[in-house]
């Protein structure tokens, strides 16, 4: 009981935020929930009634086209790709960028841009750039490289790769900052030892550079597979929302169509703590596997 | 002795003072209800937007300490989020956009009843087609008519727009070229946005379709249907006058960039065109020799609805401005500048209407689509649509099929809506 006088001044500073907590997170969080287990939809949006765990059942059960599973199948493809290459690129470029080279703030401002520009600017100008007969990628790929043009966004397999490309292009920065950052905290004197010692660039590499930016890494990928799961921004618009027939779309993105393209809240909501729960189950277990929250040193 | 008081306050207490203090500070920010400002949301275009906005201004100087917020929206976005504030009890006191937000709107009981807001004289001024009614109230009254679809062409390129189907094929052979022989067109005769359904009903229409019953029930697996859209893949794979891909942004850039002779576009385009340099002609859809039916595009009024959530005491000033925007002097300076059809009877045989060109032929347009349903189940037909339609020109699906899937679709989401 001591312990909670002598924070008493935590208590006040916390307060207004805990408030704010309360209204932005908790609050919608819980009116999800009930909601979830409700009939709301269009026809009964100010009438609405709890109805126990029907829309749960439609989640798993109802056949849409895609049904669920197919666009879960989706969703993994889609993060598990872009997160990969984010990290890839990513950390590449950070290894690029910690050396000596000369113009370091050039590239490393040219290498963020991507993260700079508003994702909307970014979708619809890949969209444009993925068109079939104007686009400037089809036309690098006909005149430059002689390979056939190819459909992209009117083949489903095609337009979700469009939607990958465009994700990988936007995402790299991210991890790239990251681990530059990382890079940088490693003391200078391991290296040395290492060169002391004979060790090749790979062996650097492998033990050095790669367990010691993995604490940061590790916090940065589960965020970067947190956000890629729920983003929403570039499947909507560089698809047009689905495009074509409805086969390009996220769970986050058929939650979308499903709460404001066809007012189905209650089935909306379901999905959403559906996949809320996937990502806590992932990141749960994806923090304890890496053992993400022990020291490095 | 400071000490000694904390030490007499339960912690509890003292973080649920704090909690209770924070909530108090919270809300002393949040803004009163002010009965001299009114918000309007919209989803007018820039051109539009300029003209309102120097309407509002207007009539800011002649009611000083009256204060109007005009906010844009895009269309998805403003109907979400009117949903969203006006079932809270909160949104805009204003909300414009096109008829069919109506149906879901009314459904939800977000909008008012309008018609015992104004006199019978005043109302009927308008024309009828104006004055959106949805089970048996007025809940919408435009200031544009037509957000209709129609041939727009490249006078520099085209002197006489084609009037039937057989017409456009050829004058759209004649107009798609391939200049420098490399098996690439460099100007398309004609295109569109064939991405989106909406620009398919003329189509459909044309072909004797349409997309549901006096009862709202879907009438997609009909020969109309089929028909429309072997014409169009006719058009792309058979006579190749069209783009093999093309959405709304494509087919907007070809247009203003000189390389396609037609587009079919609604008349919030026009302005544009002028914009871009192009000078533009307005034809009607085309006759269809086989039914000798007129492609009819949808028409629909756009214009304000009012919160259910504005107060009485408010009501007063919501409608004065209402009035006011809805004016004629101010509709006739909308005509004017963006080529828009007025909805104040009287203003038709103002000389600008009757004479200018593009307004005449976005009549005759107006007079030959058919009205957009305002029911919410129109939402899902176009979901329904959407699919198949994009299937068939994917080359997925043959029509037959693609009709048959856009029934069953459109029933099972009406259901699903309606559950």
């Amino acid at each position: 009981m001591n312990r909670l006088y002598k924070n008493i001044f935590i208590f006040t500073f916390v307060a207004p935020a805990f408030l704010v907590l309360i209204g932005v997170v908790f609050y919608p969080f819980i009116y999800n929930v009930v909601i979830s287990f409700s009939n709301m939809n269009l026809r009964h949006i100010q009438d609405w009634q709890m109805v126990g765990p029907v829309q749960y059942v439609k989640v798993f059960t109802e056949p849409t086209e895609p049904n669920f599973y197919v666009i879960f199948l989706k969703t993994i493809i889609w993060t598990f790709v872009n997160v990969f290459f984010h990290v890839v690129l990513g950390v590449f470029l950070a290894l690029l960028l910690n050396q000596k080279i000369k113009g370091k703030g050039i590239y490393r401002t040219l290498l963020i841009l991507p993260w700079a520009i508003p994702q909307y600017i970014v979708a619809l100008t890949w969209r444009g750039m993925f068109n079939y007969e104007y686009g400037s990628i089809n036309i690098v790929l006909t005149r430059y490289l002689h390979l056939p043009a190819v459909e992209w966004l009117k083949n489903p397999t095609e337009a979700f790769l469009a939607c990958i490309l465009t994700n990988i292009w936007l995402g790299f920065p991210f991890m790239m900052v990251v681990a530059l950052g990382a890079l940088q905290s490693i003391p200078h004197e391991l290296y040395e030892a290492a060169d002391i010692d004979g060790a090749s660039w790979y062996h650097k590499l492998k033990n050095i550079t790669i367990p010691l930016i993995k604490p940061v890494m590790i916090p940065a990928i589960t965020l970067g597979i947190v956000w890629t799961f729920n983003s929403l921004n570039i499947v909507w618009l560089v698809s047009n929302g689905g495009e074509p027939s409805d086969n390009t779309h996220i769970l986050v993105s058929f939650v979308y169509k499903a709460a404001f393209n066809l007012y189905r809240y209650g089935y909306a909501a379901a999905l959403s703590i559906v996949i809320f729960f996937i990502l806590l189950i992932f990141s749960l277990s994806f923090m304890k596997k890496t053992k993400a929250t022990e020291a490095a040193y | 002795m400071k000490k000694n008081i904390i030490h007499r306050v339960s912690p509890i207490v003292y973080f649920g003072s704090m909690l209770l203090l924070s909530i108090m500070v919270f809300l002393s920010c949040s803004r009163s209800v002010d009965i001299n400002r009114v918000v309007i949301w919209h989803q007018m275009r820039v051109d539009e937007r300029v003209i309102l906005e120097a309407q509002l201004k207007k009539y800011m100087e002649l009611h000083p300490g009256i204060h109007i917020e005009a906010i844009y929206k895009e269309t998805e976005e403003l109907r979400s989020g009117f949903i969203i504030a006006a079932i809270a009890g909160q949104g805009p006191d204003l909300v414009y956009g096109p008829s069919d937000q109506i149906g879901p709107f009314q459904v939800m009981n977000i909008i008012k009843p309008m018609e015992s807001l104004f006199t019978k004289d005043w109302l009927d001024s308008f024309n009828p087609k104006g004055i959106t009614w949805y089970k048996g109230h007025l809940y919408q009254i435009a200031d544009k008519l037509g957000n209709h679809l129609t041939l727009v062409y490249n006078k520099k390129l085209l002197q006489k727009p084609p009037e039937t189907d057989i017409e456009l094929i050829e004058t759209g052979k004649r107009l798609t070229v391939d200049s420098n022989g490399d098996g690439k067109f460099e100007q398309y005769g004609l295109v569109w946005n064939y991405t989106e359904p909406f620009f398919f009903i003329p189509f459909m229409t044309g072909f004797g379709g349409w997309v549901m019953d006096e009862e709202g029930n879907p009438t997609l697996d009909n020969p109309g249907v089929v028909d429309g859209l072997n014409f169009i893949k006719d058009l792309r794979d058979k006579y190749k006058i069209i783009p093999k891909e093309a959405d709304y942004n494509i087919a907007d850039a070809l247009f203003k960039d000189g390389k396609a002779a037609m587009i079919i576009n609604g008349d919030w385009s026009w302005a544009g065109y002028k914009k871009a340099g192009i000078e533009i002609g307005i034809a009607p859809l085309l006759k269809i020799i086989k039914t000798g039916l007129w492609c009819a595009p949808m028409v629909s009024p756009k214009g304000f609805s009012i919160n259910v959530n504005v107060r009485k005491e408010k009501e007063k000033l919501v409608i004065d401005v209402l009035k006011f925007l809805l004016a004629p002097e101010n509709q006739l300076e909308t005509a004017k500048q963006l080529n828009t059809m007025p909805t104040w009877k009287a203003l038709y045989d103002d000389p600008f209407i009757k004479n200018d060109e593009i307004l005449m032929n976005s009549q005759i347009q107006i007079d030959r689509g058919k009205p957009m349903p305002v029911v919410p189940e129109l939402r899902a037909i176009w979901d329904a649509m959407r699919p198949s339609y994009q299937a068939v020109l994917g080359g997925v699906k043959t029509p037959e099929q693609a009709a048959k899937d856009m029934q069953v679709l459109a029933k099972r989401k009406i259901a699903e809506m309606n559950e």
